[in-house]
């Protein structure tokens, strides 16, 4: 767990490389924050189109907030995850040249993330409320639990985030396939529809354990089914959070010594 | 309570290789292969066995060919690389000035990329609140503080980088050739500053390829070779021990020059000096030892202008002399004589020099510009044939925080009568040595505090 306490040992280190990280992305960009959403954003209204316009189905109205819902947590999933696999590699300098707790570049990656995903919030929050003004959509209190989820979350990436940013340095490799994975990912976690309408049981089954349904499950009742999550699904974002961080912890401690050498 | 900085003991450090075919294996391969076993197949050895301590407030100087080790030792201690084997104690905090501004951001500006670095470094936000405008001011970056770091220059880059590293306070400095770099005038207030630290017990270890910066600053010295302790201890003796391993690879017949040198007594004692001194004289008198000293009697390299500075001369009298002359010349780098002098000019008639003496060249206070400087000491008789004379025997450096040029600052003020007034006055530019300027800025302290 020497980890854990090089990380909280280093907060102040780790929040101004957070904040460097946000300003040095926005600095010279016209539209600012605003990148951060345009990716979700698209995937909304392609999405949108496609199930509600060439191929209507009986899927859950609104779509848009239904959709708008999953995607955000898995655009911070993927996107922490997928950047963290170059946060060391990307920093050899300071690997190599500087004392530096090598575990703050991948956290830096998912805080600076995490603050777009936040950042995302609000604009969820107005879609819901011009559907709930249009009488489409009624608001429930369960939104409340929204920052216990996206911590719980945070939890879980972050633990990725360490295990994919030291492995990466020693397999070039990892960043390809996890590219790979994600567009996968995207399809194999019920973002664009929903669990209970897969027909199959097995189907269901083998979603239910890709680790990011339970959280994006949860988000989606949340925010727009206005339900506390299952049981299940609590226990189950409970047991990844923990576990991964500790895998992360983990893998990290056992190759932080080759880091220097290896980049 | 420990009186070391660092203890080493039989630390050996081995840098392994992945692989024959491919620096760094690709998990298709490992998978596919069956071969995910995290181990290297050879390993090159770049330590080994190394022990010895570093006192706290020593000065330590690592030499050695290129690849013997020196960095890799650096970056072990430093704690950025683990030894393979052995123990490593360090007692204190530790900077290490191995790549200057490793940690800027280009994109963000010089004064958040200060924040960043010093919080890297291991300072609070409230550390570098109170450093900011001691490190600004050293860096002398002026106007640039508020632009990306990315518009700057090389230099630029470079000096903010030893302006924030030097001002984190460590208690044990490690610095990685970076005194290399930079122009004469910005390495001149470098060594200034590392000297101040010394002076203040910070414990210093040096990687370096300037020998008399080992020979000058250094109070012990390692040389290593092949990752091998060569030699250790008194500075002149492992740097002379280095250079005649060096010179005697690089050609016997210059080794047998200088066995018969050491054969033949008068002039050449094995001591060899920097490379551009020069030594000529009939050997009857010799200036054994010639060094620049402070007021305590300590060697010195790097002298704030306008601080008291003597020049030490051993002589060594191997045929007494009644007629005979002490002189010194000072030169500037660029081969200017600034001053020179001798006893006979100024009207010491010679009597008698009979047994082994000292003299002793006083200067109350050295009223130069910021530079390099060099220094001949001779002695010869009236009429100018030489006993011994010693070109280019002392190197030193002079730093200042003023930044006016030429070579010789008379003591002055400036007086103003009438209608001139003046929105403020940094009393620290004005011509006062750096340890009293460093004292005043302390005491300045609060008042500059909002």
């Amino acid at each position: 767990m020497s980890d854990l306490s090089t990380i909280l040992r280093h907060r102040q280190l780790i929040a101004a490389l957070t904040a460097r990280d946000l300003k040095a992305r926005y600095r010279g960009s016209i539209l600012g924050y605003f990148w951060s959403l345009a990716n979700p954003l698209l995937l909304l209204a392609v999405y949108t189109l496609v199930f509600t316009k060439f191929f209507p189905q009986q899927v859950v109205t609104p779509y848009p907030l239904f959709l708008f819902s999953g995607i955000l947590p898995w655009t911070f999933f993927a996107a922490a995850v997928l950047e963290s696999t170059s946060s060391i590699s990307s920093n050899a300098g300071l690997i190599k040249k500087v004392m530096f707790p090598a575990e703050a570049l991948p956290i830096v990656v998912v805080l600076s993330h995490l603050v777009h995903f936040a950042l995302a919030i609000p604009i969820l929050l107005a879609a819901i409320g011009v559907f709930a003004a249009l009488g489409k959509f009624t608001i429930s209190a369960t939104i409340l639990f929204a920052p216990l989820l996206m911590l719980l979350q945070t939890l879980f990436v972050a633990g990725v985030a360490l295990t994919v940013s030291s492995a990466s340095v020693l397999f070039r490799d990892l960043r390809d396939i996890i590219t790979n994975l994600m567009q996968l990912g995207f399809f194999v976690t019920p973002i664009i529809y929903l669990i209970d309408a897969v027909q199959s049981r097995v189907l269901r089954a083998l979603l239910r354990m890709n680790p990011m349904t339970p959280f994006v499950v949860a988000y989606q009742d949340i925010f727009f089914f206005g339900r506390l999550p299952g049981t299940s699904d609590i226990v189950l974002i409970l047991a990844y959070s923990v576990g991964s961080l500790l895998l992360g912890f983990f893998v990290f401690e056992r190759l932080r010594d080759t880091l220097a050498e290896a980049i | 309570m420990t009186d070391f900085a660092i203890s080493l003991e039989n630390v050996s450090k081995s840098y392994r290789l992945w692989g024959r075919r491919s620096q760094f294996a690709t998990l298709k391969s490992a998978l596919l292969k069956r071969d995910l076993k995290l181990s290297p197949e050879q390993s090159v050895p770049a330590l080994k066995d190394v022990s010895f301590a570093v006192d706290r407030g020593e000065a330590f100087g690592v030499i050695g060919r290129n690849g013997s080790g020196k960095s890799t030792l650096l970056k072990i201690i430093s704690g950025i690389l683990k030894p393979s084997g052995g123990k490593m104690i360090v007692n204190g905090r530790i900077a290490a000035l191995i790549e200057l501004g490793a940690g800027f951001h280009p994109e963000i500006t010089g004064r958040e990329n200060i924040y960043i670095n010093g919080i890297m470094l291991g300072l609070s936000r409230r550390d570098i609140d109170e450093r900011f405008d001691r490190i600004v001011e050293f860096s002398g970056i002026g106007d640039f503080l508020d632009q990306p770091v990315k518009t700057y220059s090389s230099g630029m880059y470079v000096r903010l980088g030893f302006a924030v590293a030097v001002h984190v306070d460590p208690d044990i400095l490690l610095i990685d050739e970076v005194l290399a770099v930079g122009d004469e005038e910005f390495s001149a207030r470098c060594i200034a500053k590392i000297q101040e630290m010394k002076l203040r017990g910070v414990t210093l270890v040096f990687v370096t390829h300037q020998l008399d910066q080992v020979r000058n600053l250094c109070d012990r010295a390692v040389w290593l070779d092949h990752g091998l302790v060569e030699a250790i201890g008194d500075p002149m003796r492992v740097v002379d021990s280095y250079l005649q391993e060096v010179s005697g690879a690089a050609s016997s017949q210059l080794a047998e020059e200088d066995d018969r040198r050491a054969e033949s007594p008068p002039l050449h004692e094995p001591r060899s000096d920097a490379a551009d001194e020069e030594r000529w004289g009939s050997g009857e008198i010799l200036l054994k030892h010639v060094a620049l000293t402070d007021s305590h009697g300590r060697e010195l390299v790097a002298i704030g202008a306008g601080t008291p500075v003597t020049v030490d001369i051993d002589v060594e009298v191997r045929a007494p002399q009644e007629d005979f002359v002490f002189g010194l010349g000072i030169y500037h780098a660029d081969g200017s004589c600034v001053y020179g002098t001798n006893t006979d000019v100024e009207g010491y008639a010679p009597q008698l020099l009979d047994a082994n003496a000292r003299i002793r060249f006083v200067v109350p206070s050295l009223d130069l510009v910021a530079g390099t400087y060099r220094i001949d000491a001779a002695v010869h008789t009236r009429n100018g044939r030489a006993f011994d004379y010693r070109r280019n025997v002392i190197r030193f450096i002079v730093g200042s925080r003023v930044h006016d040029v030429g070579v010789y600052r008379p003591k002055h003020e400036w007086r103003f009568e009438g209608g001139v007034t003046f929105k403020s006055i940094d009393t620290l530019r004005q011509n006062v040595p750096a340890q009293i300027a460093e004292a005043m800025r302390e005491v300045e302290k609060p008042k500059r505090k909002k």
